[in-house]
């Protein structure tokens, strides 16, 4: 498996107060999501990714197990864990479930503490979505 | 999962010997500076009869290494009370060592210091006469010395070394327990000397010269010696095991 | 299995406790941080797991052994800091191959290697290194001792940052292929938090805390916002730190006890507090830190 190192530090980097081995979990997933990582593809054991990233084995292996807990990826016994089937799927539900109603919700309450209006908000959003439909 | 090391006594009393050889090799370059200052002071010969006559003077002079053995027996006290300082004591726990290893190594290292030491200071007691005949230009009557007297020379030389350091080396530990030992020791020592010279009519210091010294038995003098080296050795041993170290 | 076990070790100078009644055990092949705060007592416990000092009460255990004058602890475990010394007689390469005739996992080519990375001559001698390079290289004999208990007291003091960095991936590295128990205590957390399994956060001799240092980043958060907002959500809590910004706000550290929602719902901000930030607030002798001294004033 190759990897960049320089690349890893600045994925980690990014956001130092979340815990490391949720940094871990979401950069396999956007792993998966990216087509690095394919159904039924070993994924990277917990000591490669202690290498890769500078991290305790122990931190790596909880990023790992959280996956597995989400059944985004197995375990085979003795042989390390792989990517599941429907690990895309899970992944954009999860999102959507997840951080899409997280960041939502921050967008609704920030707009309430700046007194803007329903319809002024969704006209942002709007105006948003048109500029990335455009890209 | 990282399989433990048994410790082995002896291999580590031996490592911890080896290492003592290369990091106290100062202590020999040492030994044979002040080995060559004592021979200087030997030149002028030791002892010195003379008698003359109207017509002719008569000087003998006695070369000895008494000299030599003197000095070297107060390097032998000095490089004792040096390896029981505390960076030296360090140098020990920086690598794998207990304080029984240390002390057990320590006193090989004496005794390899102390056999050196004898063996350069007997053989200097040739130097000595060997130099005043070619520089001096007397000329040289030396008492014939078998092989044999020449290594029991050797050896009491190198016991006498090993007493000296063995009084450093429990002089030292006692310094590393209590620094006040450092002025206590010598005044007690001189205050005691001192009475005793002037009230006592056999002075303790002449009784322990007769002991240790005025020895005809080798066997006897060998026996006191390891007896009392051993004596002081083991208290210095159990002193430091209660101590801390590298603090 | 456990390699470190200490129950109510009391270490006490000049009838002084400083260590007070600790407990904790350390497992096998995990890396501990040992966190406190200057004269918390950090040095002391570390030089009585090594065997160099002795407990002034209470049980030790290294390996099932009593560590003070055992040679079978001593046979197993490393102690590296910046004090460590070597016979000024010997040049860096002897004191090399000395070391590796003590410890019988010695890796030669790996502190070889090292020390050619991080520019040593062979032939200089201990005593004439800088600071920075001291440590360097008793750190390296400490790698490459491997020993199955690696102690490192402030490893990194005096070490420039890229060689800071170059150490801990070296030790993670070797830690990897060659799994063993490590103790390191660090003022850095930060630098040292991502190589951690546990912390161990000690405080004026006694224990504060010891978990895993995922955890400890979730033991805490910090809310934000008004005053009066604040204070009356964190009502009953312990403030592990509070900070007032301007006016009406305010900044409070309570332990995570509070659902993301129900901050946001009262119209305060939260925040992930930082492991050394918290492990510095843990350690404080006020809430206010250093501001109090001003606030009395």
């Amino acid at each position: 498996m190759h990897y960049n190192r320089e690349e890893a530090e600045v994925i980690l980097n990014a956001d130092g107060s979340k815990p490391i081995y949720v940094q871990i979990s979401e950069w396999i997933e956007t792993e998966i999501m990216n087509g690095h990582l394919e159904s039924d593809q070993k994924v990277y054991s917990q000591y490669q990714l202690a290498e890769m990233y500078t991290i305790n084995p122990a931190t790596a292996a909880k990023g790992l197990n959280l996956l597995v807990d989400e059944n985004i990826l197995y375990k085979k016994r003795g042989l390390g864990m792989f990517v599941s089937q429907m690990a895309k799927e899970m992944i954009v539900n999860k999102r959507k479930s997840q951080t899409l109603k997280r960041l939502v919700q921050e967008l609704v309450l920030e707009a309430h503490r700046l007194q803007i209006s329903e319809a002024e908000l969704m006209e942002m959003i709007k105006a948003e979505q048109s500029e990335v439909g455009n890209e | 999962m990282m399989s433990l090391t048994s410790a082995n006594m002896n291999v580590v009393v031996k490592r911890q010997y080896l290492f003592k050889l290369k990091a106290n090799i100062d202590a020999f370059s040492s030994l044979i500076g002040i080995q060559v200052i004592a021979l200087l002071f030997s030149l002028g010969g030791m002892g010195m009869s003379g008698s003359s006559s109207s017509y002719f003077t008569l000087t003998v002079r006695s070369y000895s290494a008494d000299v030599v053995l003197a000095f070297t027996m107060i390097w032998g006290l000095v490089t004792a009370i040096t390896i029981t300082t505390r960076p030296y004591r360090n140098f020990d726990f920086t690598f794998v060592t207990n304080r029984l290893t240390s002390n057990l190594s320590n006193v090989l290292f004496l005794v390899t210091a102390s056999l050196l030491g004898g063996v350069t200071s007997i053989l200097s007691g040739y130097l000595v006469r060997v130099a005043g005949y070619f520089f001096l230009g007397h000329t040289l009557y030396s008492s014939e010395m078998a092989v044999g007297e020449l290594i029991i020379g050797i050896i009491a030389a190198s016991l006498y070394i090993l007493t000296a350091s063995s009084i450093g080396y429990l002089f030292g530990t006692l310094a590393q327990v209590s620094k006040a030992f450092i002025i206590v020791i010598p005044a007690l020592l001189i205050g005691f000397l001192f009475l005793d010279i002037s009230f006592n009519p056999m002075p303790i210091q002449q009784e322990i010269y007769q002991f240790y010294f005025i020895e005809s038995s080798f066997i006897l003098f060998l026996i006191k010696i390891l007896l009392t080296t051993a004596i002081l050795f083991g208290t210095s041993s159990i002193l430091f095991n209660r101590m801390g170290v590298r603090q | 299995m456990k390699v470190i076990e200490c129950t109510g070790l009391t270490k006490t100078y000049l009838r002084k406790p400083v260590l007070n009644n600790l407990t904790f055990s350390i497992e096998e092949n995990t890396i501990t941080g040992l966190i406190g705060r200057n004269g918390a007592g950090k040095t002391t416990l570390l030089k009585i797991l090594a065997g160099f000092i002795q407990e002034t009460s209470g049980k030790v255990r290294v390996f099932d052994d009593g560590p003070f004058n055992s040679l079978f602890v001593s046979a197993n475990s490393i102690f590296v800091d910046d004090q460590m010394i070597f016979p000024p007689a010997l040049q860096l390469q002897e004191i090399l191959e000395v070391a590796g005739s003590f410890y019988p996992n010695w890796d030669m080519k790996l502190a070889k290697g090292l020390a050619k990375y991080f520019d040593f001559d062979p032939k200089n001698y201990h005593n004439r290194l800088s600071k920075g390079k001291t440590s360097t290289f008793n750190s390296i004999i400490g790698l490459a001792a491997r020993c199955p208990l690696t102690i490192l007291d402030e490893p990194t003091t005096g070490m420039d940052e890229a060689v800071r960095k170059d150490f801990y991936r070296a030790l993670l590295k070797d830690y990897l292929a060659h799994p063993r128990t490590i103790m390191i205590s660090s003022h850095h957390l930060n630098e040292i938090e991502d190589l951690l399994e546990d912390v161990l956060l000690i405080k004026d001799g006694k224990k504060h805390l010891h978990l895993p240092i995922s955890e400890l980043k979730e033991w805490a958060i910090g809310i934000k916002g008004p005053t009066e907002k604040v204070l009356e959500l964190t009502n009953g809590e312990e403030l592990i730190y509070e900070n007032r910004i301007g006016a009406g706000t305010m900044y409070a550290v309570v332990k995570n006890n509070f659902a993301t929602l129900e901050i946001e719902k009262a119209g305060l901000e939260r925040t992930p507090v930082r492991a050394s930030d918290l492990c510095v607030y843990l350690t404080n002798d006020s809430r206010g830190g250093i501001d109090d001294v001003f606030n009395q004033c």
